[in-house]
């Protein structure tokens, strides 16, 4: 039972690490032009 | 919305010029780039803006303000639908810079729309939201599963200090939604409550802090009244479901009020222009001028209007016109800027630039037209202030009543009132469902000049033609030919076309292009101008070579067999014989017939009415299958028509040219011109045909009938969905997520809605 109080907090940092990491991925633009990342590996080269 | 900081802090330093972030937009050249002169004001020039940071019809009518109260500007229009403003101002007295700054001041970010930093700044405004929107998604799961334990366990099975562990947990995890994913409500409230005005923004963010300010008195003082068991699960989920209602909301609006963003994207960037030593190089369209000789590839944009130089292509119309066909230019012929070549390259040599193009009057048109704001938005706007006044006095009113059971539970109740009314359903209800109305209608070849005439056009019961140039088009056409029985009748009308290609009188070209054959030429031609042709035909190999006569029956010197009429006749002879005999019309658009019975089959009465003769127009109207005609009206004959059919109790829209049918266009409770006569911003009409296809007549009357559905569905529904969730938030029995999910539910609803008149013209 005690591990929850070194845990609950963990998973605190965790979740904001994972907002960050939302943040690089949206501003990276990883959600935009969805279809044209899909459509790449038909055209080739 | 990231600017508006900077912008706020430095302030005008200048009198005329505004702040130095936006200094390099006052040099001429850049502003005319974004700009142009208005028509008929001297010294005036009118200007478009992207604005940023708007979230509601309220927020548009303080843009309005701000641009208004700024000097040397004025004739400022709106729209909060789109997000663009409009406005007319003097070099001499504003400046751009000046208006970004004040519109900085104010809260909110501008930029000149058809610049290229729109596309940049527009993306970066998207990717915020969709981080905003995946943080209180997140967060809200996270917060649930901490919650999760307090709903399960038995109660005195969680220890105090675990449980106020778990409180802690949520509290930070909640921060992240309060302070970065609901700051577009709080900057919003916050702006309106400074220039002491409600907006949709300011329930919300009242209610927000509200919940989030009790959680926080039960998390850290377990003792107080607030309870010991705080409900931080709540607001990351109803700030979660609002934001989600905006995320959609917002690219749901894109996608239909894109139709105006399609046609600003036509024109591409860059063009190759021949150089003065023959080679071609890449320039900026805005650098082209009359004159130019550009390369256009297949699948590139035309960038200005011009004529084909060298090549054949086919090239689609479609987005300016509303005609499906791909048509072929051929050397000559002439293209317009927008307009897309499919097949092969073409050389063509500029002639209109910019602002003159057909394009950019059609843009201009769309434009002028999304701004403008149809009787029933402007009501709309003005009740929902008031409105939202009695939402904070009603929550008020709740939770003072549910304040001896509890003051958690009443404040629970009044964050739920608070968060459940949904005004923007009703401000959104009427210009979502016009703009996508106006948007497919844009897309086959109709302009909407005025949105308010789509609301009148929904009731229309008479549609009345003009004949020439509308039913008609401005050339003849041969409906018979007939030849002596002794005689070949294909080669006569051969011979007779051969002749008639010399002539560009109407009646010549009529008989050229019935009969192109081309097996025998002519030569030696001459015109008797009113009377005839006469010329050497003879067949390509130079056989058969005779003196023929083309034209009236006294030119042809031949006895011409009788036939009476008031149709209009040219005769072929050689001098002696009759050879053949033609009979030649006005030129019925091919789809009229069709155009009237769609009409007709919409309940619609179609009625005729033209200057010219009453057989002629009883002819046409047999032709276009209309069943009241009337001829030899005179221009105030038509207007006392069209008035008494008005007296009579019908509404009446009127079909002309827009040329010279400008006061029956004018007494018409709507009116739609033939675009192609006149140059577009001097149509005086509601509707203007870009494209030839009578038919979209029926497509315009079925559309606005739709949109006036969907626009009475949509009020219909904010109306009971604000008389139903009020009351019962008031009375306690909706719990605060369901409260956030049914108003980013209603607003949405609202919108899609709309979003099907966008589509819905396609299958007619």
């Amino acid at each position: 039972m005690d591990i929850l109080f070194l845990l609950i907090p963990l998973s605190v940092v965790l979740a904001l690490l994972i907002i960050g990491a939302l943040g690089w991925a949206v501003w990276r633009g990883q959600f935009e032009a969805l279809e044209q990342e899909a459509e790449r590996i038909l055209h080739g080269d | 919305m990231q600017t508006a900081p900077a912008l706020a802090s430095a302030g005008l330093s200048r009198p005329i010029a505004g702040n130095d972030a936006w200094a390099a937009l006052d040099e001429p050249a850049e502003w005319e780039g974004f700009s142009r002169p208005v028509a008929g004001r001297e010294g005036w020039w009118e200007s478009c803006l992207a604005l940023e940071g708007m979230h509601c019809a309220a927020c548009a009518l303080t843009v309005e303000e701000v641009l208004r109260g700024l000097p040397g500007v004025d004739a400022v229009q709106v729209n909060g639908v789109t997000a663009t403003a409009r406005l007319q101002w003097q070099p001499q007295a504003t400046r751009p810079s000046a208006w970004m700054a004040a519109l900085g001041r104010a809260g909110y970010g501008a930029l000149p729309a058809g610049d290229l930093l729109l596309a940049g700044r527009r993306v970066a405004a998207q990717r915020l939201m969709l981080w905003r929107w995946l943080v209180a998604g997140f967060c809200m799961m996270q917060v649930m599963m901490y919650a999760a334990p307090a709903y399960l366990a038995p109660p005195g099975e969680i220890t105090p200090d675990l449980q106020a562990l778990l409180g802690w947990a949520s509290w930070v995890l909640t921060l992240p939604v309060l302070l970065f994913s609901c700051w577009p409500f709080f900057s919003a409230a916050l702006r309106d409550v400074r220039r002491l005005r409600i907006g949709m923004d300011v329930p919300v963010a009242l209610g927000v802090l509200i919940a989030f300010g009790a959680s926080t008195a039960a998390t850290f003082d377990p003792a107080s009244p607030w309870g010991a068991h705080a409900s931080y699960d709540s607001v990351p989920m109803f700030v979660f479901f609002l934001l989600s209602g905006r995320l959609l909301e917002q690219r749901l609006r894109d996608r239909t009020a894109g139709a105006l963003e399609a046609l600003m994207r036509r024109l591409p960037d860059s063009v190759e222009r021949q150089e003065a030593d023959g080679s071609f190089r890449a320039v900026a369209v805005r650098r082209l001028v009359a004159g130019d000789l550009v390369r256009v590839l297949p699948g590139q944009a035309f960038p200005a209007d011009g004529e084909v130089e060298t090549g054949e292509s086919r090239v689609d119309q479609s987005l300016l016109t509303g005609e499906s066909k791909p048509l072929l230019r051929r050397v000559g012929d002439g293209v317009v800027a927008g307009s897309h070549n499919l097949t092969s390259m073409l050389l063509v040599r500029v002639q209109r630039v910019g602002p003159q193009t057909r394009y950019a009057e059609i843009v201009a048109l769309m434009e002028q037209a999304s701004l403008e704001k149809p009787g029933l938005v402007q009501l709309v706007d003005r009740i929902a202030s008031p409105f939202l006044v009695a939402v904070l006095l009603a929550a008020a009113a709740a939770a003072v009543w549910w304040w001896p059971l509890g003051q958690a539970h009443a404040m629970a109740v009044a964050v739920s009132v608070l968060i459940v009314t949904c005004p923007c359903a009703l401000s959104l209800a009427t210009p979502a469902a016009m703009l996508a109305g106006a948007g497919a209608l844009a897309r086959r070849g109709v302009l909407v000049r005025k949105l308010q005439a789509l609301e009148s056009c929904a009731a229309v019961d008479t549609v009345v033609f003009d004949k020439t140039g509308t039913l008609t088009e401005d050339r003849m056409d041969v409906v018979m030919a007939y030849t002596p029985p002794s005689l070949d009748r294909d080669e006569a009308c051969d011979r007779a076309g051969a002749l008639a290609r010399h002539s560009l009188h109407p009646v010549s070209r009529a008989i050229a292009a019935r009969f192109p054959a081309s097996d025998w030429v002519a030569s030696e031609v001459e015109e008797v101008a009113g009377r005839g042709l006469r010329g050497k035909v003879s067949r390509l190999d130079g056989s058969g070579s005779q003196y023929l006569y083309l034209g009236s029956a006294s030119f042809c010197r031949a006895p011409v067999p009788g036939r009476d009429g008031p149709v209009l006749q040219a005769h072929l002879s050689d001098g002696e014989h009759y050879l053949a005999g033609f009979e030649l019309d006005e030129a019925i658009r091919p789809d009229a017939a069709q155009a009237v019975s769609a009409l007709l089959k919409l309940g619609i009465r179609v009625q005729l009415l033209s200057g010219d003769t009453g057989q002629a127009v009883a002819h046409l109207a047999r032709r276009a299958g209309i069943e009241w005609y009337f001829g030899e009206r005179t221009p105030e004959g038509k207007l006392a028509h069209v008035r008494r059919l008005q007296s009579e109790g019908h509404r009446v829209m009127m079909v002309g040219d827009g040329m010279n049918d400008g006061p029956v266009l004018a007494a018409a409770d709507v009116s739609m011109a033939m675009g192609q006569a006149v140059p577009l911003a001097q149509a005086r009409a509601d509707f203007i045909m870009a494209g030839s296809e009578l038919s979209t007549v029926a497509a315009l009357v079925a559309q606005a009938r739709r949109t006036r559905r969907v626009v009475r569905q949509n009020l219909l529904w904010a109306a009971l969905y604000n008389a139903a969730c009020v009351p019962l938030a008031i009375l306690g029995y909706m719990p605060t997520w369901l409260a956030g999910f049914g108003m980013a539910a209603s607003s949405l609803l609202v919108v899609a809605n709309s979003a099907r008149l966008a589509r819905s013209t396609s299958g007619h």
